[in-house]
């Protein structure tokens, strides 16, 4: 197994001139530095400069990445691309409902379901809405987060599977 | 996929306005192989190892609260009992490991990190030994570390020595804090049958049967429960209660679920467990006093409260065991005294005493919690409310826990504020009567009965 760590007094041992470093091999800050003052060159195993490696989880981590994706989901849809749940909840005026599609448009959003009630001068919205991939759910939200205001109305974006983690088996 | 309005806009008000979240995703990391003969290397490969894991985790969680649109409170990062990864160095000062903890702890942006910790149920090694003297110190001179141990467990039965010589840690570290009301003892914590996957500070501590690196996911929701407890109203019986109660703890559960395993995804690494624990916070609403109102009695201490509890506890477990295949940590309800508006309110107005909440701890997740006695308790009456506490735990074969906290200059009756998460305490009174003899006599409390089961 290579080593895991070089430490400042790994560095100091070493002197001077080149030290290979595995892959695996987490360099601590204070060699760094050391390496740096007593000019000891820390190099890759072919010879490249070294980096930092990406940190290593450990064995059962990398069984767990094959096995995650195969854990059972609750049901849901299965027509791909990222579901959406917008609620908003405010003052009716006119144009309120145009206004929120139309963000949700411009964000790359298809409203699937539209469910609207109002109570005298009050309505509250329900879209569900999809999205093409998940990348457009961030520009979605902060979007709609900032739409309207205190007098106004209040919109909500939430994932839709934590919907269905809460509400299917 | 078609939700009801009504599904959508219990979801949201959950979140919304019920203040349910996922109170923290926790980072354990092994750090067995920072054991090295010279301390300061070790502190060394301590800060780097903790550096180098655990750097991605607050964005990782961010962009999860983000995506999901579930808020996600703490990151925090649990680490191998210091005491096995200090043993190899044989010093004795052992506070440079807790500042190497700190130090990586403020670098990679997170509030705690426990680990600072040993097992002591049947004996002390050298390393153990250097831990315990070295609590004190550390606690007062870092802000992120967290120090538990383990004074006991059902197979080993209880080590009088060491809950002798924690007693006296408590109230050293308690003299050390003084300035803050005691506060360093609050980052400090003693168990029986100590839980190695727990992802709540101050006990969080990585096992030593655990994997390199996991991710364990703490969820809570008193606010939920209780709202919904609130809906229902004081018409049905106990069983709809409970019914109720196990239902919103499954979708309390399933959110930390669902948070659990994208976070270990975008960590690349191993998914832990979840632990379903009903933990409050000062803000109002957010109690488990106030649930336990609801169930039936009229404050928290009254007669009853402990059938309440254990009702409330034990529909938790069963909503969470639904939710999620990996339940795990803690899983119950907390009742840490002052972090919990409604626990504070049933002290102040005299309903809840020491001895009440001793009875509540047989039943709920935790034990003795937050809980504030006069600055002048003397070590041997310490020594006596933890026995007894521990004793709970090793004849019931669960998990307690004892953080309590002298607080300097204060008597029976004061109230100490300690601010934030951590909430306002009334001073509580252990009694006159001592248990000196007990305490001096030290030695062992042998495994019970309940133990022999090979």
């Amino acid at each position: 197994m290579p080593r895991r760590f070089i430490t400042a007094e790994d560095i100091r041992r070493a002197g001077s001139g080149e030290l290979v470093v595995e892959p695996e091999t987490v360099v601590t800050p204070q060699a760094l530095e050391a390496a740096q003052a007593s000019g000891v060159v820390l190099k890759g195993v072919n010879g490249t400069a070294y980096e930092q490696p990406s940190p290593d989880r450990g064995p059962d981590a990398v069984r767990a990445q094959h096995s995650l994706p195969l854990m059972p989901e609750p049901e849901g849809d299965e027509g791909g691309g990222t579901g959406v749940m917008v609620v908003v909840v405010g003052r009716n005026r006119t144009g309120v409902l145009a206004e929120i599609t139309a963000v949700i448009a411009e964000n790359g959003g298809n409203v699937r379901d539209v469910s609207q009630r109002s109570v005298e001068d009050y309505f509250h919205l329900v879209l569900t809405v999809g999205l093409e991939h998940a990348g457009q759910f961030k520009a979605l939200k902060e979007t709609l987060d900032c739409l309207g205001g205190d007098q106004d109305f209040v919109a909500r974006v939430m994932h839709e599977r934590v919907f269905r983690y809460m509400h299917r088996v | 996929m078609t939700f009801s309005d009504e599904e959508i806009l219990e979801t949201l008000r959950m979140v919304e306005l019920e203040t349910l979240d996922v109170r923290t995703t926790t980072l354990g990391i092994n750090l067995l192989d920072c054991a090295d003969p010279d301390l300061e290397s070790t502190c060394e490969k301590v800060y780097a190892k903790i550096v180098h894991h655990g750097k991605d985790l607050v964005r990782v969680a961010d962009s999860i609260a983000a995506d999901y649109g579930v808020p996600i409170v703490n990151k925090r990062i649990a680490v191998t009992p210091i005491s096995m990864v200090a043993a190899a160095s044989g010093a004795y000062d052992l506070v440079p490991l807790a500042r190497a903890m700190d130090a990586a702890a403020e670098e990679i942006g997170v509030d705690f990190i426990g680990g600072f910790s040993a097992y002591v149920y049947k004996g002390f090694s050298r390393s153990d030994e250097a831990l315990f003297r070295s609590i004190p110190e550390a606690l007062e001179v870092t802000k992120r570390v967290c120090a538990s141990v383990a004074l006991g467990t059902t197979k080993a039965g209880i080590n009088m020595d060491a809950v002798a010589q924690y007693s006296e840690l408590v109230l050293e570290t308690a003299r050390r804090t003084a300035s803050t009301g005691g506060l360093g003892c609050a980052k400090l914590v003693c168990f029986m049958n100590p839980v190695e996957d727990n992802p709540f500070v101050a006990g969080a501590h990585m096992g030593i049967g655990e994997p390199e690196t996991v991710i364990n996911v703490g969820v809570s929701g008193p606010g939920a429960v209780r709202s919904a407890l609130e809906r229902l109203g004081p018409d049905t019986d106990l069983l709809a209660v409970y019914e109720t109660i196990k239902r919103t703890a499954f979708k309390i559960t399933r959110v930390g679920e669902l948070v659990g395993r994208e976070a270990a995804r975008r960590m690349n690494t191993t998914f832990g467990i979840v632990d379903v624990s009903l933990a409050p916070t000062p803000a109002v609403g957010d109690s488990i006093a106030d649930i336990l109102e609801l169930i039936g009695v009229e404050k928290a201490g009254a007669p009853g409260t402990t059938a309440a509890l254990a009702m409330l506890t034990d529909a938790v477990k069963k909503g969470g065991a639904m939710a999620s295949s990996c339940m795990g940590g803690l899983s119950g309800a907390f009742i840490p005294v002052s972090e919990d508006q409604g626990m504070i309110d049933a002290v102040a107005a005299g309903a809840l005493s020491l001895a009440k909440l001793e009875a509540m701890t047989a039943v709920c997740s935790v034990g003795l919690d937050m809980v504030a006695v006069p600055g002048n308790t003397s070590a041997a009456t310490l020594t006596g409310i933890i026995a007894d506490e521990l004793a709970i735990g090793m004849v019931n074969t669960k998990t307690t826990a004892v953080r309590i906290i002298p607080v300097p200059g204060k008597g029976p009756g004061e109230m100490v504020e300690w601010g934030g998460l951590l909430g306002t305490a009334i001073v509580q009174d252990p009694g006159a009567f001592s248990c000196e003899l007990l305490h001096s006599r030290g030695g062992r409390i042998p495994a019970p009965l309940q133990s022999y089961k090979n």
